[in-house]
């Protein structure tokens, strides 16, 4: 597929907004996406062991990591949808023909997502209070959630890969000059980069249990919660041991990964962007020692899951520019091309809607969340944080107020 | 040469890739109508339930929230997205005319809709576990992010209709192609059935209640509120139909079935008997008897509406420009937008496809059949199955005729031309509508296609022993 083709595909209504806005917006929701999936994919981890296991403090854990996973499932699916939107704004020629060339795995997808979430909320409801009892129900629909959840994985790993080989294209539409329209066939995967995401999740999940930790010190008296301190300090010791093992295991599928890459851009294992991911995860791995040292108590516990994120980020930035020199350097396709339309009012409504509105309204809510999860007892805020939660739903009530006060004009103009 | 845009094809042969759409995007409905309205009748007993300490109301809100988690945040958000998957498998250009115009009005209800997420979480985990007054907030938070997420969605589902303005095709811009008559009637009425459907998905959350007490006037409360916005969204069903273009009407009254309409009212008095028994015998409502009207509702209700809704706007599928078989099929000066019209008149197919496979971009006697189904995917596939089931088979409609120069003339006369009502015009060269006719009769005798190849190269050994 040449260049000429790939550009015939892009979308003929261009775009409202200069590309590179959606390649950043695409990185940011993409970094977000891939960690709540780890984080859901490390939790969902720990609630089986311990599930399967009779040691108090691994059940007590998995109690905690049943709700961990099934909230990270939420959000996962829902952050999910952002990265899932810019990736067909300035790649359309690219995702929408790996999607089609894979149909049936594309609907499968749905399916089996649904088949997985189900299990888990169905696992959750049977076994919510782990810690407390010596039985587990079902754990089979725990682990088949989890290996469901790891095959829509899959897919979706083989659906942005099929994306950088367009001179595949046609031999897998057309084999032999034959169409195959049947779209029941995964075409192309690459193991490691799979597996580097995948195993991501080990140190991911360690630092949200150094931060699970810290959370739960100021709340050791409260029984109902039946955290000892000795529990707390068992997790922390766990959080380190898996950023530890896991960022070198990480590293190492990273590095296959490299190895992996296609003859013609093969030279970005040893980019600049390839040995700044490298650094950061190592980095990551350093700063949760650092803070292993005598600082695991302090606020510098939380510190531990913002590195990761920044390391994740780093990775995610590098995940594109490998995407870049795919498209633009093998196959002559640039992005930055893309003709624009450019409509301000969305453009600005959106930013306006993403930094003012949501910005606020999930301030507040994760304040209170954060808060209560804190407090034994009933919560009361503040009239500071009170203050927030009446802005938060006075801009909501702005926003629908502009939504019909504009559409009433053009409307009745 | 210029190529067009045109994509690989998914073709589907069992249920066809239009039902596979259609399947999810109606179960969608069901989930999402059911998260928005719920949210907004969660503000109302919050509201109640601080005012008039009444706590019990709290214990509703908490049961629904946490069977919303599933019903409606789990496998609402899968089907959410998979409306995308499928239609983007199953129309990719359909999908991304909507994407590109529209992906900051999607990424503004993705911001609604990660704060309603988050807020339903809130809701259901909280009560009890932060004051009243916080409670009431997040509530109120949640009602009204979940509802905004309806308004930007309607708008979108407008412009697939028919774009806002009429001045959106020479002037663009997102607020024409989004506000017009269709957006608000259809916002209305979906607003008002949406509070039917959650009253109905509410009657499978209370008939779980210890308190039969409680459980009766919970279902007498959802009752009232069912019976109300039924009338209204019946009443606003007809403001929803003068707001259709006269040319969806015109495909109403041709192409819908008889039934369709006196169906609808008969649905329609359905749900209304299901909340005046529900009124009249609360205690009656089991979750068998509320689950069965749930589904009543998504195969009798939704099922119908939603299958009508895509089928009015053929020949096509988006903005009035996209035809359902993928071709740009008119200027949009305020876009910029170039029909593909001329460019497949002056070339056809075979050349201006890229996903065409080089053996076939030449028609020879031996091909045609091969070249004609290539044809027959591309041009046809996503509206006529080429089996014998999924939509609209293709074989139904050519009453068994196998005789290939005529049905050759019927496709240069009737369809080439653009004469044909409900279909789009598809322009195409001698050659390819020969091919595509002989590939269209094998489709009732089989045999057509060797017996064609062996006629035409005895002609052309005929013609060469001539010369």
């Amino acid at each position: 597929m040449d260049a000429q083709a790939l550009y015939a595909l892009r979308d003929v209504a261009g775009i409202p907004t200069h590309p590179v806005v959606f390649l950043i917006l695409g990185v940011a929701t993409f970094a977000l996406h891939i960690a709540a999936v780890q984080i859901m994919l490390g939790a969902s981890g720990l609630t089986i062991w311990g599930a399967l296991s009779g040691d108090a403090h691994k059940r007590r854990l998995a109690q905690s990591m049943v709700m961990v996973t099934k909230f990270m499932l939420s959000v996962a699916i829902l952050i999910g949808v952002a990265p899932l939107l810019f990736v067909q704004v300035t790649y359309d020629p690219f995702w929408y023909t790996s999607n089609v060339l894979s149909a049936w795995w594309v609907i499968g997808f749905i399916l089996i997502l649904t088949v997985a979430s189900l299990l888990w909320f169905w696992f959750n409801a049977r076994n919510y209070k782990l810690g407390e009892s010596k039985k587990t129900s079902c754990p089979g629909s725990a682990i088949l959630s989890v290996i469901l959840l790891l095959v829509v994985g899959f897919i979706m790993h083989v659906l942005t890969n099929q994306m950088l080989s367009p001179e595949k294209w046609m031999e897998w539409y057309a084999p032999g000059g034959v169409l195959d329209t049947s779209g029941r066939t995964l075409h192309e995967y690459n193991l490691p980069r799979f597996l580097f995401f995948i195993v991501m999740s080990v140190p991911v999940i360690g630092a949200v249990l150094v931060g699970y930790r810290r959370f739960y010190l100021p709340r050791l008296g409260d029984e109902s919660l039946n955290m000892s301190r000795e529990y707390l300090d068992w997790t922390g010791r766990l959080g380190q041991k898996m950023i530890s093992i896991g960022g070198v295991l990480t590293v190492v599928m990273g590095i296959w990964w490299m190895a992996t890459l296609p003859e013609k851009v093969a030279g970005f294992a040893y980019s600049p962007w390839a040995i700044i991911s490298l650094l950061a995860l190592l980095g990551f791995a350093a700063f949760a020692r650092w803070v292993n040292a005598g600082r695991m108590d302090s606020l510098w516990a939380y510190a531990v899951l913002g590195v990761g994120a920044v390391a994740g980020i780093v990775v995610a930035i590098a995940r594109e520019i490998l995407r870049w020199d795919i498209l633009m350097g093998v196959h002559n396709y640039n992005a930055m091309e893309y003709p624009v339309n450019m409509d301000w009012y969305s453009t600005i409504l959106f930013f306006a809607t993403f930094l003012i509105v949501g910005g606020g309204a999930l301030a507040y809510m994760i304040t209170v969340a954060w808060k209560a999860g804190q407090t034994k007892g009933v919560y009361t805020p503040g009239p500071v944080i009170s203050r927030m939660g009446d802005i938060a739903i006075a801009l909501i009530a702005l926003w629908i107020i502009q939504y019909f006060a504009i559409g009433f004009y053009v409307w009745l103009s | 040469m210029d190529l067009i845009g045109l994509y690989p094809t998914w073709y589907e042969p069992g249920i066809g890739s239009g039902w596979v759409v259609g399947l999810i995007a109606t179960i969608h409905v069901l989930f999402s109508h059911t998260s928005v309205g719920a949210a907004l009748f969660f503000m109302a007993l919050a509201t109640i339930a601080y005012r008039q300490n009444r706590p019990e109301l709290l214990d509703f809100i908490k049961k629904y929230g946490l069977f919303l988690l599933v019903f409606s945040y789990i496998l609402g958000s899968i089907t959410g997205p998979g409306i995308w998957y499928s239609t983007t498998v199953a129309s990719p250009r359909g999908i991304s005319s909507l994407i590109h115009s529209f992906v900051w009005k999607w990424a503004t209800e993705w911001v609604f809709f990660v704060i309603e997420v988050v807020g339903v979480y809130l809701v259901t985990y909280l009560v009890g576990k932060v004051d009243q007054k916080t409670h009431l907030k997040l509530t109120i938070i949640l009602g009204l992010a979940s509802y905004t997420t309806m308004m930007i969605i309607l708008g979108i589902l407008s412009f697939m209709m028919w774009p806002g303005k009429e001045e959106w095709f020479t002037e663009g811009g997102y607020l024409l192609g989004f506000y017009g008559d269709n957006t608000f009637a259809q916002l209305a009425m979906r607003t008002a059935f949406m509070f039917a459907i959650t009253a109905v998905v509410g009657s499978i959350v209370t008939s779980g209640f210890k308190d039969q007490a409680f459980r009766a006037q919970m279902n007498r409360w959802l009752a009232v509120m069912g019976i109300v916005s039924t009338i209204i969204g019946a009443a606003l069903f007809g403001w929803y139909l003068e707001t259709l273009p006269e040319y969806a009407h015109l495909i109403m009254e041709n192409r819908l079935q008889a039934w369709f309409e006196p169906s609808i009212y008969a649905i329609l008095a359905g749900i209304l008997a299901y909340f005046v028994f529900m009124l009249i015998t609360p205690r009656m409502i089991t979750t068998a008897v509320a689950s069965l009207a749930t589904v009543a509702i998504l195969v009798f209700g939704l099922w119908p509406v939603e299958t009508a809704r895509e089928s009015i706007r053929k020949p096509f599928v988006s903005g009035q420009y996209v035809y359902s078989n993928q071709v740009i099929a008119r200027d949009v000066p305020g876009m910029g937008i170039k029909s593909e019209m001329p460019i497949l008149e002056e070339h056809g197919w075979l050349k201006t496809h890229a996903f065409i496979p080089d053996e076939l971009r030449t028609v020879t006697p031996q091909n045609a059949a091969r070249v004609g189904e290539a044809l027959a995917i591309t041009m046809c596939s996503n509206c006529h199955s080429l089996s014998e089931t999924g939509i609209r088979p293709m074989k139904n409609y050519l009453g068994g005729v196998t005789d290939i120069p005529a049905i050759k003339t019927y496709l240069l006369a009737a369809l080439a031309t653009g004469n044909t009502m409900y279909m789009p015009k598809i322009p195409m060269k001698d050659e390819e509508a020969e091919a595509l006719a002989v590939y269209l009769a094998t489709l009732t005798d089989k045999t057509v296609a060797e017996r064609y190849a062996k006629e035409k190269s005895a002609l052309a050994q005929a013609a060469s022993v001539e010369e």
